[in-house]
């Protein structure tokens, strides 16, 4: 159960990082359109369930960082469409720092070799 | 809800935009357009899963998840009505029981007036005192005030807007109504200051209430009547405002009806149904209290300005009480004079009232509530080993929803709402119980005098009634769904594959045994509760009273009601004697002015002729009595020394007295009483009585029953105490209450007989109650009994609910040892074996119980402290009792089950293994 539920965060935190990164580079768009464009980035992870997207975004308009109203798609369809607030790009700067920040720790320590600690 | 709604909307809106765009993208890719929504559908994942996380993530999913679990556990209850039932009745008892005794808790510790804004009001006195007091002096505080002192401090304090001034006890009125053919019936009536209703901020239900104006002497005589007698007894009649009506034989008109909820200043069992201004008591009776300025009997209630400091007032009113004090000096005599440097007052919050029904029945409803508090614990141990069971049996269901992904926290919160949902159902009939209890405690508890107001408690539940229900509800809803429902996330997911019936885990044996062991002793802890308190009240009831019951019948009537004078008393009471004695199987009659027991007393102080005059600190103070010739052997009451009251002893004769005993002790000590003399008005007085007899004591006061028998003297109704200047020191005293009837043994008085032989005597003399004296001496204890009878039905309710846990538990271990005993039984184990096997087992759970219920029991018997009437809270023997009720309840508990262990066969046994 605890393991199940640790997973689910992880891939809601990196999830919501994703998204940001999305809304950063590519401006305003609709739901559809930042699930295909991560799938195509990430490679399998929204591939079964592009439904989870939509808690995360819910989960990040209610903190603040993106913001939504509804527009019409590239073929004419009423979709609702996310942007990055002031507040999310002061966000994602921070997580990325954190981000690199991690990553490298991590990269540092699969680096070492057993004779190094010696 | 609006909000949740729009939410789902445009999540619905989003998810078919969503879908629509990859059929699109889909169809694009060459798919049929079937084919292409199927999967978009797919990829989209579980539309169900993705709602459910998306009302988590809007931060307050609790109330509709809330409905969610609600509308599923009530499901899950229907489906088994038998376990609902059981557990819903079961809480019904313990809550019900809760909030019955909140229901009077509520009615006499806690609510307030109804009257307007009553955090305003603010009287005088830290306790309540009853009801006259002598003299310039009181003990600890001056609470109760003289007519003339409250007008001193009317007129003098700054800070009151109002200060009222009402009479502390009721008195028994004659009304009738004028120009009707019926007798004068009593009813209880209240002497108030005019600006009285002024000062509760009150209005007439009917015409008007009573003003300044109409407290003034010489002002035409006003009364107001309470809405519950115009209703029941006339019957909401418009024409009773304005109309006459004789009180004590005297004209008065009635301007008004009080609202339909003011029951007066003080929660009372007899309320008032007449409101007298004070300056018309003179015209009634022959004690003329607002003359007298050392005679104490108003309380005062005052409504203070907005904004004024009551701590200021009170400095205030302490300085002209000296004042007021001082300005009597002539009048006071030496006692007086020296208590005064100790004299003062308090003030304090007087929005309940005067509250001498809090202090007389505080301790009683702490011990019920009390007791109550541990039937609910109880009923929640009972209903959480119910839940437990139920749990195991659903063991299986919940390992596969676990193991099928359902979140732990979502299975803790089901749980949990069943639970709730059970225990609110609980309350609803708990509140219908409770109700029915109330109503079934007040009826005991103060039974209603026909005719009378009966005592203004509403059994139907207020506002914090309603709310109190629903928070122990909620309580007892988490007590005993807290542990069954974390008994759910303990499941492990691979159960469900094993197969329920080849569990391994024994989850569930030890917190049910746990709570069996807390029903074994909470259930201790009230039999031994009930049990000494049912031994207290043998031990009242059995105590030598100094009276015969057997054969005596106390008719009481108040001759002041239809205005008779003190000099035409005598000849009434030898009519009424003649009378009544010519009854056919009565033996005796005499007239007293209070028979023992019913709950009235005139004290008085003692001086010992040839004697030095006893100090301020000296104790001098009894109770007496006057009686007719052959009271004593009417009443049963040896005469040990002398004489009784006798015909010898007329107006003219020298005045007598006959003492008690405890009266001879406190007073003469070795000496020999007969032919002393003491009187009762100061040391000039002391000649007023000889002593001629002394009685075996007897117990006449009803408050001091944990208190050896006190002095009492009784003098002779014929003889007056005139003092040296003439005048009758005690009129009132000869207004005899209670008739004392002794039939002969065998025969049988009807009450229709007596009341006969009474018209004959007056037809208008009201009577006020016939009943046994027997009856007369069970009413004492009444309170007692009705305490005694509670918590010995808790106590059994109680040991019914634990030995129900304990068989439970019992008979679940045969079933889980089953093949264990076939296989010992196989090995050579005897039936007896098997069975002690069983009863060893239950009885380890009740033995741990006794253990830890016995200091619990000890240290909540000390609680019961003065309500054992001297009886020793650690008696041992009611102690083992309930030890010995218990273990026996439990041996036979757990003799089902242990019997069925002994006729397991182990080829049955270990065939179904």
């Amino acid at each position: 159960m605890e393991e199940k539920k640790q997973k689910r965060d992880v891939l809601q935190g990196t999830l919501a990082l994703m998204v940001l990164k999305t809304l950063d580079v590519l401006g305003a768009m609709h739901g559809y359109s930042i699930a295909r464009r991560i799938e195509q980035i990430s490679g399998d992870l929204l591939a079964v369930n592009q439904g989870t997207l939509y808690p995360v975004l819910l989960k990040l308009e209610q903190e603040g960082s993106i913001t939504s109203g509804w527009g019409v798609s590239e073929n004419n369809r009423k979709a609702r469409f996310y942007r990055l607030t002031r507040q999310g790009r002061k966000q994602l700067q921070a997580e990325k720092h954190d981000w690199d920040q991690t990553a490298a720790i991590i990269d540092r320590f699969f680096a070492v070799r057993a004779e190094d600690l010696k | 809800m609006a909000r949740t709604e729009k939410d789902e909307e445009r999540l619905r809106a989003e998810i078919e935009a969503h879908i629509a765009l990859q059929a699109e993208d889909n169809l694009r890719a060459g798919l049929s357009p079937e084919e292409s929504r199927r999967q978009a559908i797919l990829k989209f994942g579980a539309v169900e899963a993705v709602k459910e996380e998306y009302r988590d993530e809007r931060g307050l999913p609790s109330v509709e998840a809330l409905l969610h679990d609600m509308r599923y556990a009530s499901r899950r209850l229907r489906r088994c009505p038998a376990f609902t039932v059981t557990v819903v009745l079961t809480l019904a008892l313990g809550i019900g029981a809760t909030t019955s005794i909140f229901t009077l808790v509520y009615a006499v510790l806690l609510k307030s007036l109804a009257v307007a804004d009553p955090a305003e009001l603010y009287r005088l006195g830290k306790e309540a005192r009853c009801c006259y007091w002598g003299g310039y002096s009181q003990e600890n505080e001056f609470s109760l005030v003289s007519y003339d002192l409250y007008k001193h401090f009317r007129d003098h304090t700054q800070g009151f807007r109002e200060l009222a001034a009402f009479q502390a006890s009721t008195s028994l009125l004659g009304v009738r109504r004028s120009g009707s053919a019926e007798a004068a019936q009593g009813y209880p009536g209240e002497f108030v200051s005019g600006n009285y209703f002024t000062m509760f901020g009150i209005s007439a239900y009917a015409g008007r209430l009573l003003t300044a104006g109409d407290d003034q002497a010489g002002a035409p005589p006003a009364a107001v009547m309470s809405y519950r007698l115009w209703q029941q007894r006339y019957e909401s009649d418009p024409s009773v405002v304005g109309g006459v009506f004789n009180i004590d034989d005297k004209p008065f008109t009635v301007v008004g009806i009080t609202p339909p909820r003011f029951f007066g200043d003080t929660l009372r069992t007899n309320p008032p149904d007449f409101f007298l201004p004070i300056n018309t008591q003179p015209l009634l009776g022959a004690a003329a209290d607002i003359y007298q300025s050392d005679n104490s009997w108003l309380d005062l209630i005052g409504r203070i300005l907005p904004g004024a400091n009551p701590a200021s007032i009170e400095a205030q009113m302490r300085a002209e009480l000296k004042q007021w004090l001082r300005s009597r000096w002539g009048d006071m005599s030496a006692n007086d004079r020296a208590e005064f440097p100790e004299q003062t007052l308090f003030l304090r919050p007087g929005g309940a009232g005067i509250t001498s029904m809090r202090e007389e029945y505080e301790h009683w409803l702490q011990i019920l509530m009390m007791v109550t508090s541990f039937v609910l614990l109880i009923v929640c141990a009972n209903v959480a080993n119910l839940m437990l069971v139920r749990g195991m049996e659903r063991r299986r269901e919940i390992s596969l929803r676990i193991a099928l992904g359902a979140q732990a926290l979502r299975l803790v919160r089901q749980a949990l709402a069943e639970s709730i949902l059970l225990s609110l159902a609980g309350g609803v009939a708990g509140l219908v119980i409770a109700f029915a209890g109330t109503r079934l405690i007040l009826h005991f508890a103060f039974p209603p005098t026909s005719g009378m107001a009966a005592i203004p408690i509403d059994a139907s539940s207020s506002m914090p009634v309603l709310l109190f229900a629903f928070g122990v509800s909620l309580i007892a809803g988490v007590t005993f769904g807290i542990a069954p429902a974390w008994m759910t996330t303990r499941i492990d997911p691979i159960e469900a594959l094993r197969g329920a019936s080849r569990s391994t885990v024994r989850t569930g044996a030890l917190p049910r045994k746990t709570l069996v062991v807390c029903q074994a002793a909470l259930s201790l802890v009230l039999l031994a509760a009930s049990g000494l308190l049912t031994a207290a009240l043998r031990h009242l009831e059995n105590q030598d009273f100094g009276f015969a019951q057997d054969r005596r019948t106390i008719v009481r009537i108040d001759p002041s009601l239809v205005a008779y004078r003190p000099d035409q008393l005598t000849t009434l009471y030898g009519r009424i004697q003649n009378s009544l004695s010519s009854v056919l199987g009565v033996s005796d009659v005499a007239i007293c002015q209070y028979s023992p027991l019913s709950r009235n007393n005139w004290g008085a102080g003692v001086w010992v002729d040839g004697r030095p005059a006893p100090g301020p600190k000296d104790d001098v103070s009894t109770s007496w009595d006057r009686v007719t010739a052959g009271y004593f052997t009417a009443v049963g009451t040896p005469i040990i020394e002398g004489r009784g009251i006798s015909d010898l002893d007329t107006a003219t004769s020298q005045h007598v007295a006959v003492i008690n005993q405890a009266f001879a002790r406190k007073f003469f000590q070795k000496e020999d009483p007969i032919e002393k003399y003491f009187g009762q008005t100061g040391m000039g007085t002391s000649r007023q009585y000889e002593i001629v007899g002394v009685a075996q004591d007897a117990r006449y006061l009803d408050f001091d029953l944990d208190h050896p028998i006190g002095p009492f003297f009784f003098v002779p109704e014929a003889q007056h105490d005139v003092l040296p200047t003439g005048k009758d020191s005690n009129p009132g005293s000869h207004f005899l209450h209670d008739i004392l009837i002794v039939t002969r043994p065998g025969a049988s008085v009807s009450s229709g007989q007596i009341r006969q032989a009474m018209a004959s005597v007056d037809p208008n003399l009201p009577i006020i109650s016939i009943q046994t004296l027997r009856e007369q001496v069970a009413g004492t204890f009444r309170q007692q009994r009705l305490i005694a009878q509670l918590t010995s039905f808790f106590g059994i309710l109680s040991l019914v609910l634990a030995c129900v846990g304990l068989y439970g538990v019992t008979a679940y271990n045969v079933g889980r040892r089953t093949n264990e005993i076939g296989v010992r039984m196989a090995l050579g184990a005897t039936a007896t074996q098997a069975a002690a096997l069983i009863i060893r087992g239950a009885f380890a759970l009740v033995a741990i119980g006794l253990v830890v219920g016995l200091p619990l029991a000890l240290a909540a018997v000390q609680f019961l402290g003065s309500q054992l009437y001297g009886l020793n809270p650690y008696d041992p023997a009611e102690i083992f009792v309930a030890v010995l009720t218990l273990g026996f309840s439990a041996l036979v508990a757990s003799l089902i089950p242990a019997l069925r262990a002994s006729l397991i066969s182990p080829s049955e046994a270990l065939r179904t293994e």
